[in-house]
């Protein structure tokens, strides 16, 4: 394949039909039933034996797929022109794509195990504006993503100043070894969430456990052995400690996968890290781009002191967000500073985002009065009234809901804070774990002061930051200061002559 | 040449002192009248599907007293509400506030703005009414709705808006 020039329509490798089975299959594993009803009516208006039926349906279909995929191999053509990229796609019905140098916001690069011994890569592109991520260029050498890469970046480079000529072009920012692969699958949520959605299924699987130790039991009677309810409580933990450490053991194995010799490294104003460990992702996003950067800890996560940190760009409705967000799984305090200070350079980057820093401002205490009256003594004087009739004395029990909330209103008041300089401003927040938000205040795109009744009493306000990525609120601070905030922030933002995306 | 004053806090310009513009004088009828017709569509949905499922004329009293107390609210509420209400267009930016119990005040500065829409419906077009609504890259949270202006004024700030959005763009 040639290195990208101005031109000619062409078609990827023709390995690209890989992609197109794959991307066929995951369409009908989503609308499952929709698709495979037409196949299922044939089969069984059909004569035959069952089997038979079964082969001739598995054969059918995969001929429909191939052969599917080899049309859309087929049709699928791209040309690459001077300021954009057009795809040309679709067997029955014809779509043209056009996607401006511009408007492309990242780049990013998958690369599966066939791909990987190919040499071939999958390029997809964020773009501003679409939701969906029809932009794919699957199966083009990686010689070709490279220097379309560069030819993209150079766009940015001759549209923006460029003042970090004399700097090395290419600079390695981190990387992610085996130890890091444990803290990410151990941080993992997803696994907690798991194990509450197996919660009805252990249930039953708790049934017959009991039969089972029942049954061990007796058979180890018999063999003479002796064994009691306590060795059987034992035995019960032990399983359940096992089934834990299954989930953790997946949950690692996934970090891996996905992030296996993860590399972030920054070259000239883009920000990129590839890894994984059979499909081989690669992200790229470019600084300029970033509206809002996050520093995470969740409980696990503080008992090992790592972060997550991920940088966010301007959404555009629909459900692609996660694909605009730029993840960095797991950094230290240290390096997290660090990597902010590059990541918003040149004008911010000064602030600390590591919620522990001192530096934080807290917000008014006044801001736990509702919270304690709407989610504690409220709802724990409504279910002690209603529940009375019926419950008598023992609904008093529904009081302790109080103090056990205003403990969590306290924690939640006491992570609240903000820090800001003359260029940003960041927001931290956090129950059990906590979060940072910080931003640019010349990338803010509206900011609203809001006073509830018992605020304006109090004097206090809350200031609402709307970025390109989503709002950011600082609850319960002096009135006079949101005000000054806000005025400040349309100074910047009016005064402001770079472009905020 | 690259400049890079000071500025004081103190002498940035606030909102305190701004000559707030109101909403249109016919807002405050448009919004009452188009509230009646909504209550008056659930009062004889009430009443219908009373008389067709043979309810007690007591009971049904009864229904369409609860549903009296916010409709009163309803109409009554534009009178404490709008004159709340009210814009201020800068050199800058547009800025708008709003409400009784939560007060806000927001401002859009126009170089933030993508695009500017105006509407009406046919009950606003009786009364000269229009709203405007300006769209920021925030997403719907990040737009701005200001409903109830004039239909000469919404048209001229739309185009005003226009034109602070088109310089904007260009001085970048």
């Amino acid at each position: 394949m040639k290195a990208p020039e101005t031109g000619d329509w062409q078609r990827t490798s023709p390995f690209a039909i890989l992609f197109f089975i794959g991307r066929t299959l995951r369409l009908i594993a989503k609308n499952a039933w929709q698709s495979l009803a037409p196949l299922f009516v044939v089969m069984l208006s059909s004569e035959g034996g069952l089997l038979d039926k079964i082969v001739l349906g598995g054969v059918a279909f995969a001929i429909i797929i191939v052969t599917g995929s080899v049309l859309s191999y087929w049709f699928f053509r791209f040309q690459i022109l001077d300021d954009s990229i057009l795809i040309r796609q679709g067997v029955l019905k014809k779509k043209q794509l056009d996607i401006k140098f511009d408007r492309i916001q990242g780049i990013n690069t998958q690369q599966n195990v066939v791909y990987r011994y190919l040499g071939l890569v999958t390029v997809s592109f964020d773009t501003a504006g679409s939701a969906s991520s029809e932009g794919n260029l699957p199966a083009v050498t990686r010689p070709f993503a490279e220097s379309l890469r560069a030819r993209i970046g150079r766009k940015h480079d001759v549209a923006e100043i460029d003042d970090t000529q004399d700097e090395p072009s290419t600079r390695a920012l981190m990387r992610l070894d085996w130890r890091d692969m444990i803290r990410i699958g151990l941080a993992d949520r997803r696994a907690l969430i798991l194990v509450a959605f197996a919660g009805p299924l252990f249930e039953r699987i708790e049934e017959n456990a009991e039969r089972a130790v029942s049954e061990f039991v007796a058979v180890a009677a018999e063999m003479g052995l002796q064994v009691d309810a306590g060795n059987a409580v034992t035995i019960g933990i032990t399983i359940g400690l096992l089934l834990v450490l299954l989930l953790i053991v997946v949950s690692i194995a996934a970090a891996a996968l996905r992030f296996h010799n993860y590399e972030l490294f920054l070259e000239r104003r883009t920000l990129r890290s590839h890894g994984g460990l059979f499909t081989r992702h690669e992200h790229s996003m470019d600084l300029g781009k970033i509206q809002t950067l996050r520093l995470q800890q969740g409980i696990v996560q503080r008992l090992l002191g790592r972060y997550r940190m991920t940088a966010r760009q301007a959404i555009s409705g629909g459900g692609a967000r996660s694909r605009k967000v730029f993840d960095i799984p797991v950094v230290t305090a240290a390096l997290a500073d660090q990597l902010r200070k590059q990541l918003l350079a040149p004008e911010g980057g000064a602030l600390t985002q590591v919620p522990t820093s001192s530096q934080f401002v807290p917000i008014s205490p006044y801001y736990m009065r509702s919270r304690l009256l709407f989610l504690g003594l409220l709802p724990a004087a409504i279910a002690t009234i209603a529940l009375w009739p019926k419950l008598g004395g023992s609904s008093l029990m529904f009081l302790l809901w109080a103090p056990a909330t205003a403990l969590l209103v306290y924690r939640n008041w006491r992570r609240a804070g903000y820090l800001h300089d003359d260029n940003e401003i960041v927001r931290r927040s956090g129950l059990l774990g906590y979060r940072t938000v910080g931003l640019l205040f010349r990338k803010v795109q509206r900011v609203t002061v809001t006073q509830s009744r018992y605020q304006r009493r109090k004097d206090l306000a809350s200031l609402h930051m709307y970025m390109a990525s989503g709002s950011v609120r600082i609850p319960y601070i002096d009135h006079a200061t949101a005000k000054q905030l806000r005025d400040y922030i349309l100074y910047k933002v009016e005064s402001s002559q770079k472009a905020w995306h | 040449m690259f400049q890079n004053p000071e500025i004081a806090l103190d002498e940035l310009p606030g909102t305190e002192l701004l000559d707030w513009q109101n909403l249109h004088p016919n807002y405050k009828r448009c919004l009452r009248i188009q509230r009646t017709i909504g209550i008056l569509i659930v009062v004889a949905a009430i009443t219908t599907a009373t008389m067709l499922l043979n309810v007690p004329l007591l009971k049904a009293g009864l229904l369409l007293s609860i549903v009296a107390v916010p409709a009163l609210v309803l109409l009554v509420w534009p009178a404490i509400s709008v004159p709340r209400q009210g814009y201020v267009v800068r050199d800058k930016d547009i800025v708008f506030r709003s409400g009784v119990v939560w007060q806000s005040v927001t401002a859009i500065p126009f170089n933030r703005i993508q695009h500017v829409e105006t509407s009406s419906t046919p009950l606003d077009r009786r009364f000269k009414i229009a709203t405007l609504k300006l769209f920021t890259a925030g997403g719907s949270s990040g737009d701005l709705k200001i409903d109830g202006l004039g239909q000469d004024v919404a048209e001229q700030l739309r185009y005003f808006v226009l034109e602070k959005v088109g310089t904007s763009i260009e001085s970048t």
